[in-house]
């Protein structure tokens, strides 16, 4: 095998290894506001602030506690659940049951809800960047791989592959959760039918309270996840908003199975797209790949039968 | 004429009448940026509120807009072509827009709301990549026409106007029939022999027409815009659903009292309070939707429209 | 009869716009207020309040030393929130309601150049004080002063680093897609294209992506000799890791200023910041006047490091004092002449505003390269200008410690 040829596979495998750990902390992010938009039919704008209250939870853990990333993910999964629980309960339930000609305004309440978390952060942490400086931020697992007389020469980010674990861990576990479970089968009956759910005798109030926790509370593990990778500032939301929006769509609106397929997509195509098509238009495959599933697979990537 | 028409044409008159009586630049800018976000109000409310397909991507057909003046300008014909632009513009939207409706007025559901989410940020990839044509990130920069504010203000208070008696027509035709019997029940829209698929687009071009005219003003007016700008997700397409349904989605006055929350509270926000000035903002927007569901003017209207309509709407919901 | 609230609605709201202005330009006779637009909401607040606070600073001691013939300075500093349609708002409210006759300030490119353009617009002079790309100065406005230097010149001191060190053969270029990246990383091309520099790669990025390796690995199997980066934010210390975890070893890692400069990209890079390089236009060791005082200084007051963002804003808060000063009167007109007559000597350098080729009113300085050795950031080129030695070529990853 020549050289080059060697040196293309090598690229590609990298290529593949850093979209699909990429895609599996996507699709963490996105299985929160897919979960939502499932039962309460909201699309959450302020998933991508609740995100970065969640890495700000985790920076100060760390700083003021020496609390580490992934073991903070026990005290910051619970209180984002709260978080949402309030948000939820004072905030978005009375505005769904109140009488409006369009119920998108949950939407826009959803987009105050970010604008105010954007900003009370901003006041309070100042804009300035700040990182979490683990130890391992930059730990590598390499893997050299003979191939044909060449050696192809891998390396795995240690804290991208154990984000990757975790959130294969939390997704099970919200498999488990939502099959085996009551609490779990309640959620997708409302999701299902929210009317029938409340005829037999479902609480579905109560039921968008722990959704829209558990909503939070998994974008809040994607941030605690991302903080050792990354970096966070008060603005930091926006942009992972979009991400889990794409995701959403790409999963096919609510469908569990499909968010996770969503994430990784997004993950690969981004990835792929930067090194074999064009870097600079690297966030517009996403949206590519949206509308090619919208035209071909209205349904999602998952879907089955078609639309109307 | 009854008082009402009589009413808005003195309002107008008054409202043309005031650069004349008030010469400053700022008090002009601010009231130039209100009457902006009127039509950008007026042309979402006529899709999102009275058709009832939600746009989260108007941004593409106001970047569209932009760009079109820009790319004139920048091309280094004389400054009436920039005018020019306004039209073109909107034409030049509408013609985008005519695409993706086509392709996601077939769907129900939520697929035609993010679809041009995503037109919208595809465009603003292509603004920024694309540098022979857009200039990149740079943004196109062109030294206004006019000097003096007022033009500006006339011209934008004209075309604002006009939007709002082009849609209040269109409400009181068979379109606009037509468009809320989409929105209220697709299917008993259908059964009636409504082509659904065909009224949809109508209301989008005409939505996308106007947005596509008010970002050529932009154009024209701030005299600068890169990509970042006129395609923006937060800053054009959700403050446009914001400004019309704090005001009072599909209703035709709503849109005028979002845009003068949006660009005089906001101001009053940012002057008054500095720092932290957008949370205030924010928690504006909470409490207006948690008290006023359906918008300021909507919800005002909703209960003078007297109690009994909906006491008997209830009852029936209840039987 | 919405209608008719309505429109009550709008002159209520009018009114309101008609209050906000009205404040007393001049509070007290004996003030001389500068307007300055600047990002304190939004992506590009940090270096916003960074420059705020040095504004503020230098105002301060101005004013303890007596002010300027007896006159203190004050700032009304307004929140653009990075939007050019909100900054030309606030210039536009400076010049007409507030009657200010200078503008100083704003951070972003695009914010500079519109602000620029309605400063030209009302004839009253502003001085750009950190938007570098070319095009502000390259207008032929008379209105428009810079006191930083242009993009393309941020990389002069790499330029003769490149010549009399490291000769490179090979280069790839990685830029964050905006007006400052473009330019930057354009002079670059266009500088190895003219000099024999093989470029290898050259792509733009949207700036705030997690994840930079499917990119750096395509750099990898180029195999360049420099690697060369222009990124405003904190991509730069995500560049570095991630080089880093796919033991890319050219012979330097350039940055092209900004990011690659703040004293963040230290601590969130750690060991892999080591040995990066980038053009600066300043840092604490410069050995102009007040340099090193102003940076401890600011550490002292605000618990945090400048970088050269600071230093621009402090020294244009000089400059301003120093125009002013030699103005014969403080309307708009003599301070435009005074300013372009200026020749002082600031912290962050010598200002002289100059006009040659497409530029006019241009500051005119030399930049700097410095270096990250032992997690310190050292200025390491020009020689003349440095702190320590440079290393060249960087070791491999592999073989540090």
């Amino acid at each position: 095998m020549s050289p080059q040829l060697a040196g293309q596979i090598e690229l590609l495998g990298q290529v593949l290894i850093s979209g699909i750990l990429l895609g599996g902390l996507y699709a963490l992010i996105g299985l929160g506001m897919s979960l939502i938009m499932g039962v309460m039919k909201i699309i959450n704008l302020a998933h991508g602030e609740l995100m970065m209250v969640a890495m700000y939870m985790t920076y100060w853990a760390f700083t003021l506690w020496h609390v580490d990333p992934y073991v903070s993910l026990l005290i910051v999964c619970p209180l984002m659940f709260l978080l949402g629980v309030v948000i939820q309960k004072f905030l978005i339930t009375p505005v769904m049951e109140a009488e409006s000609i369009l119920p998108q305004n949950q939407v826009l309440l959803t987009v105050g809800i970010g604008l105010v978390l954007a900003n009370l952060a901003l006041l309070l942490f100042t804009a300035n960047y700040r990182s979490v400086p683990v130890s391992y931020a930059s730990k590598t697992i390499y893997w050299d791989i003979k191939l044909g007389g060449q050696t192809i020469s891998l390396s795995i980010s240690y804290p991208f592959l154990t984000a990757f674990a975790i959130a294969v861990l939390l997704g099970t576990a919200l498999f488990l959760f939502l099959g085996r479970t009551d609490t779990g089968r309640m959620i997708r009956a409302t999701a299902q039918d929210k009317r029938a759910a409340a005829l037999m005798g479902i609480n579905t109030r109560k039921i968008t309270y722990i959704t829209f926790g558990i909503g939070a509370a998994l974008v809040g593990a994607a941030g605690a996840l991302l903080d050792p990778v990354y970096y966070l500032y008060p603005q930091i939301g926006g942009p992972f908003t979009n991400k889990a929006f794409v995701i959403t769509i790409l999963g096919g609106l609510g469908n569990i199975p499909g968010a996770v397929l969503g994430g990784l997509v997004l993950g690969l195509a981004e990835s792929l797209g930067s090194v074999y098509i064009s870097l600079g238009y690297k966030d517009a495959f996403g949206f590519i790949i949206f509308v090619l599933v919208l035209i071909f697979l209205p349904r999602g990537l998952l879907g089955k039968g078609r639309a109307q | 004429m009854n008082r009402k028409t009589i009413l808005v044409s003195a309002g107008l008159l008054l409202l043309a009448a005031f650069p004349l009586a008030v010469q400053n630049p700022y008090v002009l800018h601010l009231l130039i940026m209100t009457f902006l976000w009127v039509l950008l109000g007026q042309a979402w409310n006529l899709l999102g509120g009275f058709t009832g397909q939600i746009s989260y991507g108007h941004a593409a057909f106001f970047g569209v807009g932009a760009y079109t003046t820009g790319i004139l300008v920048k091309s280094g014909l004389s400054p009436a072509t920039a005018w020019s632009g306004l039209l073109l513009g909107g034409l030049m939207a509408a013609l985008i827009a005519s695409v993706i409706g086509w392709i996601c007025f077939r769907l129900r559901g939520p697929y035609f709301s993010l679809s041009v989410l995503a037109l919208a940020e595809v465009l603003r990839l292509v603004a920024v990549n694309w540098k022979q044509l857009t200039n990149g990130a740079e943004g196109i920069l062109y030294i206004p026409a006019f000097r003096s504010k007022a033009y500006y203000y006339w011209i934008i208070l004209a075309i604002a106007a006009l939007a709002f008696v082009v849609i209040r027509a269109v409400m009181r035709s068979k379109f606009g029939f037509y468009f809320l019997s989409i929105r209220e029940d697709q299917d008993a829209a259908e059964s009636l022999g409504v082509n659904t698929t065909r009224y949809k687009l109508y209301s989008l071009l005409i939505s996308a027409f106007f947005t596509g005219v008010a970002g050529s003003f932009y154009m024209n007016y701030l005299g600068f815009i890169d990509p970042g700008i006129v395609f923006s997700i937060s800053d054009i397409s959700i403050m446009m659903i914001l400004v019309t349904m704090l005001g009072g989605a599909a209703t035709l006055a709503g849109p005028i009292v979002g845009a003068v929350l949006y660009i005089l509270v906001s101001e009053f926000f940012r002057v008054w309070v500095k720092s932290g000035h957008l949370i205030f903002f924010g928690i504006l927007i909470i409490f207006i939707i948690i008290f006023f569901p359906s918008g300021i003017v909507g919800t005002i209207s909703q209960s003078r429209a007297g109690r009994k309509l909906r006491a008997s709407a209830e009852r029936k919901a209840a039987a | 009869m919405t209608t008719r609230r309505l429109f009550t609605l709008l002159a209520i709201g009018a009114l309101c716009g008609l209050l906000v202005p009205a404040v007393p330009a001049l509070a007290q006779v004996k003030t001389f207020t500068v307007g300055i637009p600047l990002p304190l909401t939004g992506a590009e607040a940090k270096f916003g309040e960074m420059e705020k606070q040095a504004y503020e600073m230098a105002v301060e001691e101005i004013n303890v030393r007596g002010g300027v013939n007896g006159v203190k300075l004050a700032l009304d500093i307004q929140d653009s929130g990075g939007k050019p349609e909100t900054a030309t708002a606030i210039v536009e409210k400076f010049i007409t309601i507030n009657k200010y006759p200078i503008v100083v300030g704003e951070y972003t490119s695009q914010c500079s150049y519109a602000v620029a353009g309605v400063c030209e617009k009302y004839n009253v002079p502003y001085l750009v004080v950190t938007g570098a790309a070319d095009k502000i100065t390259q207008q032929g406005w008379k209105n428009v002063f810079r006191l930083n230097p242009p993009a393309s010149l941020y990389n002069l001191g790499v330029f003769s680093f490149f010549e009399q060190v490291a000769k490179p053969k090979t280069i790839a270029i990685l830029y964050e897609n905006t007006d400052f990246g473009n330019s930057t990383s354009k002079a670059m091309k266009d500088y190895c294209d003219s000099h024999g520099v093989q470029v290898v790669l050259s792509e733009g990025y949207q700036a705030g992506a997690v994840d930079f390796k499917p990119i750096l690995q395509k750099v990898k199997s180029l195999r360049p000799d420099i690697i060369y980066m222009v990124s405003y934010l904190m991509d730069a210390s995500l560049l570095m890791r991630q080089s880093k975890e796919l033991d890319i070893n050219p012979q330097a890692f350039i940055g092209g200023g900004a990011g690659h400069t703040l004293p963040e990209f230290l601590q969130n890079a750690a060991e892999a910041s080591e040995y990066c390089m980038s053009a600066t236009l300043w840092t604490p060791q410069v050995k102009y006047p007040g340099a090193k005082e102003f940076f401890d200084n600011f550490k002292k007051k605000f618990n945090k490091e400048a970088d050269y963002h600071g230093a621009e804003a402090y020294a244009a808060a000089y400059v301003l004092a120093d125009t002013l000063k030699r103005a014969k009167a403080a309307t708009s007109d003599e301070l435009r002449a005074s300013l372009a007559a200026t020749d002082t000597m600031t912290a962050f350098g010598p200002v002289k505003f100059v006009s040659w080729g497409q530029f006019s009113n241009q500051n005119k300085m030399d930049t700097l390269v410095l270096q990250v050795v032992n997690k310190k950031y050292e200025t390491v080129w020009p020689a003349a200008a440095s702190s320590a030695k440079f290393v060249y070529p960087v070791p491999r990853w592999r073989e540090r410690k």
